[in-house]
């Protein structure tokens, strides 16, 4: 975890919680600092969509805690929620009988941030229309009001919970160049939960890997980028890699000698470990983002 | 860079007003139902008034059934509002278990409202037909609705399934009435829809009839002790059931 700043927008300590016999958070430690992109992953009911009702105080862990710029979000959820827009992975919006319009204005009452001029500007760039009844409203048209009630009061925190699921291509464009000119004029952290990281690559700074509930990997971007490489190794018979040496499955391959390994570790100290582990290093390759983060979710099933 | 404003809950007044207008918002289809069936009553007594035999609208018998409404006024207020889980209504910044209480309030503002057209109409109508002196004081029904409105917003808030509590119960008492009947115990139903009516105060029609018969002793003459008690005993009663209902919703306070 090296290299991340002192100033944490979101910060959770042990956060734990279970659905019945299902384990949805396992300890989780969240470090998301201010002003990132912070991408969180996982595969679906890794527990993305419960850290982040937990953030929201919807729902109550059973350990841990957790606190949203300094606030604890059990005893202050309004105040937590009032510095929070929301997209939630549900396309199901309430209140089907009001209008787009009326919504708006709705919710906008709670918010004394509230900015109208802003909130007009994102009607028009998502192309609402308020006289639209709810009820009435597609996945994707439902997303975009969802986008104009989570950005329109300018919220220091956005939680995104799939944002792009729902929108066609050209939408998912748009409302991606949207978040980030929203971004570059208001200094905003983010969380998005996704399985898709190719869709908010561009955006993305810090990624965070949730499999089973447990937090596997959180790191920035730079870091990933720079310590989970594919080595391609030339091994003797019957190799088995150094037991210190966080080992993923991704990509393994054996061609005679040689096998690929998708290794996290500073890259001279992987190398020198395996050096003395009696591999010889051909090749080490970077990975792009979604496969580096991947790597640590297949890790789970490694040898 | 646009300067982040201090993001803020927002003003309790605000929340209140805002309830309010929603609350009247999503009423607006039970309201023209019963504008039209108002319409619909009016015209009928205005036949009865030319024809002079309009005294018989006038009984305060007719407020047992505001009473009865009231009760199941909440089931509309709370319509489409998802209540249990991580709703919409719960991801405002607005501190939960107040939220749910300011939308019964904003309801009860309604019924309220409506109730006191309702009385000038019946007053109007009253007047009109010659009654001198209508028997009813139809101010009194407003209390026994108070009691009911409590009582069904208690149990909407609290329960996921309200409806199937209320038909399971009715079942409940329904079949053991039944079967008291059957093994030859007769009036077994009305003991125990008088028992239902809670002891002394119990009358064939139930609970709204034993608040509103409460409330009426108190307006017309000088405050007895046992019916007096009977109103705040039941309007405590749906205050105190409201307040652990809407416990149900608050800020999920660590363990």
């Amino acid at each position: 975890m090296s290299g991340l700043p002192e100033s944490f927008a979101i910060v959770t300590d042990g956060l734990s919680m279970r659905y019945g016999s299902e384990t949805a958070l396992d300890g989780v430690d969240l470090r998301v600092p201010e002003g990132a992109v912070y991408v969180l992953i996982g595969a679906n009911g890794a527990g993305k969509s419960t850290a982040m009702k937990v953030l929201l105080n919807l729902v109550r862990p059973d350990a841990g805690r957790a606190e949203v710029f300094g606030l604890d979000t059990a005893s202050q959820g309004p105040q937590v929620r009032a510095h929070v827009g929301y997209i939630p992975e549900s396309h199901e919006q309430d209140y089907k009988w009001m209008t787009c319009g009326r919504l708006i204005r709705h919710v906008a009452v709670h918010y004394p941030a509230w900015d109208h001029e802003y909130a007009a500007h994102l009607i028009d760039i998502f192309d609402v229309r308020l006289q639209r009844k709810v009820a009435t409203l597609s996945k994707g048209e439902t997303r975009r009001l969802q986008f104009v009630l989570a950005l329109a009061h300018r919220p220091p925190l956005l939680l995104l919970d799939e944002p792009a699921d729902g929108l066609d291509p050209m939408v998912r464009n748009r409302a991606l160049a949207q978040l980030a000119e929203h971004l570059a004029d208001t200094p905003t952290t983010v969380v998005i939960a996704t399985h898709h990281i190719a869709e908010v690559e561009s955006l993305a700074d810090h990624v965070g890997v949730l499999s089973a509930g447990r937090l596997v990997a959180q790191m920035s971007r730079d870091e990933l980028r720079r310590t989970v490489l594919r080595y391609r190794l030339e091994v003797p018979e019957g190799w088995q890699p150094p037991p210190e040496l966080r080992v993923t499955s991704m990509r393994r391959s054996r061609a005679g000698r040689e096998v690929q390994w998708t290794l996290v570790g500073e890259p001279d100290d992987v190398t020198a470990r395996l050096a003395a582990a009696g591999a010889t290093v051909r090749d080490v390759t970077p990975l792009a983002l979604e496969e580096a983060a991947m790597a640590f979710l297949a890790e789970e099933g490694a040898p | 860079m646009i300067e982040v404003t201090h993001h803020q809950t927002p003003r309790w007044r605000d929340v209140v007003l805002e309830q309010i207008r929603i609350v009247a918002l999503s009423l607006r289809r039970e309201a023209m139902v019963l504008a039209v069936v108002v319409g619909i009553v009016t015209i009928i007594i205005a036949i009865d008034i030319i024809g002079g035999r309009a005294g018989t609208w006038f009984d305060s018998d007719e407020w047992t059934g505001v009473c009865f409404l009231s009760f199941f006024f909440p089931f509309a207020v709370w319509r489409g509002e998802k209540r249990f889980g991580p709703a919409f209504l719960w991801t405002l910044p607005v501190d939960r278990r107040r939220l749910a209480l300011t939308k019964v309030f904003a309801g009860w503002v309604w019924l309220i409202a409506v109730g006191a057209v309702f009385i000038f109409w019946h007053k109007t109508l009253a007047i009109l037909s010659g009654v001198a002196g209508p028997r009813t004081t139809p101010l009194l029904s407003l209390t026994g609705a108070t009691a009911m409105y409590l009582l069904g917003s208690a149990l909407v808030l609290g329960l996921r399934h309200p409806l199937r509590l209320l038909l399971g119960t009715g079942g409940v008492f329904f079949l053991l009435g039944t079967l008291n009947e059957a093994i030859g115990r007769t009036g077994g139903t009305s003991r125990m829809l008088a028992w239902l009516g809670i002891g002394t105060l119990a009358t064939s029609s139930g609970l709204s009839s034993a608040v509103e018969q409460a409330v009426l002793t108190i307006w017309r003459t000088y405050p007895h002790l046992v019916p007096a008690t009977a109103v705040v005993l039941w309007i405590c009663a749906g205050v105190i059931a409201l307040w652990a209902a809407a416990s149900r919703h608050r800020e999920r306070r660590r363990r």
